[in-house]
């Protein structure tokens, strides 16, 4: 599990989500020292929402999915305390309430848009956010890196969490670790079955 | 209701006025009322009977259907790695004292960041998911080699990452591109990283003995920091060499492991153990095609944990070639049975093959041109006579004409075509002269190759005049160096007169800009490794290839075998399932270059 030991030298999580239209969601979190190289690796069977839970959700089920389902059991599989936890996809920064940890997007946080968003076939869709379900993001800049936390960080968090990453992200793409992750999440699906 | 009418105002308004009341009216009407006798009137005086009913407004409750919402267990797979792969364990055992250890790359003008993400991808042959996984996870090449501080003098192209990544990972591999791609840069940094990162601690380079000092000399300038070993020298020196703990890399030639073969079978008397490497390297590995010669016994007897092959021509005559080279590689995993295709997928994952039209797009192009050349007419006399004699009497000689005896008459008559032997004319050089004359003129520099030293000599004396210098089995390898650096270097020198044999392989003549192939190998490999000594990484403009064929001779026949070798080389590497060509020439086809009938029995190898 993690803690909030937003040091330099703390090793990192990277925790992203694969979607499958055939079999729901694959959830991998990689735990790197600041090497680069990676301690440990964990990925989750598929999750896929029924039906009931979509109606009952609604604009909720993806960071329910995203952080309560699959982040939070991943997290909660980790042997290495981490200082952050870093994500690229939008939705599972709700996994935030259940760590100490800070939860960082990076980049634009793609991996998590609403299928509505990125449907642009679907005739209708929301254009403002459902009440209370997308967190306000602060955007911040380390390294030439976009990065982001919920607004409802302290600035201190976000002072620590810039400090511990420049150093880092001058020489490490933030983004980099997700692709391993889907590279992984890919061949033990392929080859753990 | 209050009734009124609405008119027009002036304006086009109305307005309402009420109407006067109207006018009544009374008139009295009387009537004579009996009541009529009926049943109904006691029935009005009768007392009404009020009956009650009770309606239960209660309803029953609603069922109810209940949903549960509760988080279901998410079932994960977990992995765990030691984050240390591999400690610079290489230098710490060679510094500071190391005698041989020299000083790791400091920073430099040289050095140069490499940009880029080049996976390491698990071969197909690691099989468990946690080690699949280990190299998937591993950040980028380009990252590691930045962790390790591993500098460069020129940014390795993209394909040579992916080449480098390729035998990373691999026990058994074959680097086989095409030549002048750089297979010699990407196999040291291989082994450079290897060695940083602790996986291997001893080196065996084995290559044919004019390359030994190139490899010295691209070690020295891609990993400066690994001490390397020349094997060589007398009996009691080269055990002393073959024995330093402390020089990871040893590089020997092919005859020296085959004069030291005890050291490798462990069957040295003096009671010196069985000499181990973690990683064996064959330079030029179509030296071990045929798995039944010293050699490749000898190289398969290596003690070794990792063995790679290098080579741009991997299947030279016959697909037997390929399974000799993995008789060295993975003993078995190939036969000789296999289809071509089929035996192109089995060797896929062990093989990386990049060729120059596909990976350096902005490489200078590579032009041929055959040049049909006609005998002079006291050549084609000769040529004549020389062919009738010969056909003549190998059909003399019916079943006991052997494929040695076709082999003479082959060579005596290219010879011919290169030289009339009674009068010393010859229409390819009439034509060598012509084009020589341009390339002078301009400043530029040409290759010839041939097969045979005289013609090579012959042909020195007789185009001196454009400055020639001769590479071949005559020149001491001492002055080999000289001679190719003065060729370099020299502007009055146009021309160097190369053979296949000793200027095929090893040489970056990348500065010529015109190839002559004054007369043909048998095998298409050897011409392209030729034609890549000029046309390489760094050439410096398009490479003009010029290939002679004399018409209506045994050259143009020979030419139509070598057309047949490069499909089945293609048909091998692609993987594809092409047609089957011949595999290599049947005896029947030797003999049929001169229309002759074959004895029984196939001959399976041409060359």
């Amino acid at each position: 599990m993690t803690t909030s030991d937003v040091s330099t030298e703390s090793p990192l999580g990277f925790l992203t989500v694969v979607e499958d239209r055939k079999h729901g969601l694959f959830g991998g979190y990689l735990v790197l020292n600041r090497a680069g190289r990676p301690l440990e690796f964990h990925c989750t069977a598929p999750v896929r929402a029924n039906r009931a839970q979509e109606i009952l959700y609604g604009p909720t089920l993806r960071p329910y999915l995203y952080g309560e389902q699959i982040g939070r059991t991943l997290l909660e599989q980790g042997k290495h305390g981490t200082g952050m936890v870093l994500t690229d996809c939008e939705p599972m920064l709700s996994v935030g309430e259940f760590i100490t940890s800070p939860v960082i997007l990076v980049g634009e946080g793609g991996g998590g848009v609403s299928p509505s968003r990125n449907n642009p076939s679907k005739k209708t869709w929301r254009v403002d956010p459902a009440q209370g379900t997308e967190p306000k993001l602060h955007f911040f800049e380390v390294a030439g890196q976009r990065l982001a936390l919920r607004r409802n960080e302290n600035a201190q968090q976000r002072d620590a969490v810039a400090q511990s990453l420049e150093a880092l992200a001058t020489s490490l793409d933030l983004s980099e670790p997700f692709e391993r992750i889907r590279a992984a999440i890919d061949e033990a699906r392929r080859g753990g079955q | 209701m209050a009734q009124g009418f609405c008119n027009a105002g002036d304006a086009g308004t109305f307005q309402w006025t009420a109407s006067p009341p109207p006018s009544t009216y009374q008139q009295g009407i009387g009537f004579d009322v009996r009541p009529h006798v009926t049943g109904w009137n006691r029935a009005l005086q009768r007392e009404m009977l009020v009956r009650v009913s009770t309606t239960d407004l209660e309803s029953a409750r609603p069922r109810a259907v209940r949903i549960p919402m509760e988080t279901p267990r998410v079932p994960v797979r977990s992995f765990f790695f030691s984050g240390d792969h591999g400690a610079d364990r290489f230098l710490a055992a060679t510094q500071p004292d190391s005698p041989a250890g020299r000083t790791p790359p400091q920073k430099s003008g040289l050095s140069t960041p490499i940009a880029g993400k080049t996976r390491i991808h698990p071969p197909k042959d690691v099989i468990k998911l946690e080690d699949r996984l280990q190299y998937l996870l591993q950040p980028s090449l380009e990252t590691i080699l930045s962790e390790r501080s591993l500098e460069f003098p020129f940014v390795p192209f993209p394909y040579q990452m992916e080449g480098i990544a390729f035998l990373y990972a691999r026990e058994a591999a074959v680097l086989a591109d095409e030549m002048g791609l750089g297979k010699t840069m990407q196999a040291i940094t291989a082994i450079r990283l290897l060695l940083r990162c602790g996986e291997i601690r001893s080196v065996l380079l084995v290559c044919p003995k004019p390359l030994v000092s190139n490899w010295q000399q691209e070690f020295a300038q891609w990993a400066p920091e690994i001490p390397v070993a020349i094997v060589e020298g007398d009996h009691q020196r080269r055990r002393w060499q073959w024995n330093l703990a402390d020089v990871p890399v040893k590089i020997a030639n092919y005859e020296l492991i085959l004069r030291d073969r005890e050291l490798f079978e462990g069957t040295d008397l003096s009671g010196t153990d069985q000499l181990k490497f973690d990683l064996a390297v064959l330079d030029e590995a179509q030296r071990i095609k045929n798995r039944h010669s010293t050699t490749s016994q000898i190289a398969r007897a290596i003690s070794r944990r990792r063995n790679w092959a290098l080579t741009g021509t991997p299947v030279e005559n016959c697909a037997e070639d390929l399974v000799g080279i993995f008789e060295f590689l993975v003993p078995g995993h190939l036969s000789s049975e296999m289809k071509p295709s089929k035996m192109g997928r089995c060797a896929s994952d062990y093989i990386i093959r990049r060729t120059k039209d596909k990976v350096l797009t902005e490489m200078p192009p590579k032009m041929f041109r055959d040049a049909a050349i006609d005998l002079l007419p006291e050549q084609r006399e000769t040529y004549r006579l020389a062919e009738d004699d010969g056909v003549l009497r190998l059909s003399e000689m019916g079943d006991g004409a052997t494929i040695q005896h076709v082999f003479e008459l082959v060579l005596r008559l290219k010879q011919i075509c290169n030289f009339d032997p009674a009068t010393g004319t010859s229409a390819k050089l009439e034509r060598l002269e012509a084009d020589l004359e341009e390339v002078a003129a301009s400043g530029r520099k040409a290759l010839v190759f041939s097969q045979w030293v005289g013609t090579l000599r012959r042909l020195s004396k007789r185009l001196s005049r454009f400055g020639t210098l001769e590479y071949h089995g005559k020149i001491p390898p001492k002055r080999r160096n000289n001679i190719i650096e003065e060729f370099r270097n020299a502007p009055d020198k146009h021309v160097l007169l190369i053979s296949y044999g000793a200027g095929g392989v090893g040489l970056n003549l990348q500065f010529c800009e015109y190839v002559f192939l004054f007369d043909r190998w048998w095998n298409p490999a050897i011409e392209d490794q030729a034609v890549n000594r000029a046309h390489r990484i760094g050439a410096a403009g398009p490479v003009t290839v010029t290939r002679f064929l004399v018409s209506d001779t045994i050259e143009e026949r020979i030419h139509l075998v070598l057309e047949e070798k490069r499909e089945l080389f293609e048909t091998i590497l692609s993987g594809t399932d092409r047609p089957q060509t011949k595999m290599g020439l049947t005896q029947k086809e030797i003999f049929g270059l001169f229309d002759l009938q074959s004895p029984s029995g196939p001959i399976h190898y041409a060359a």
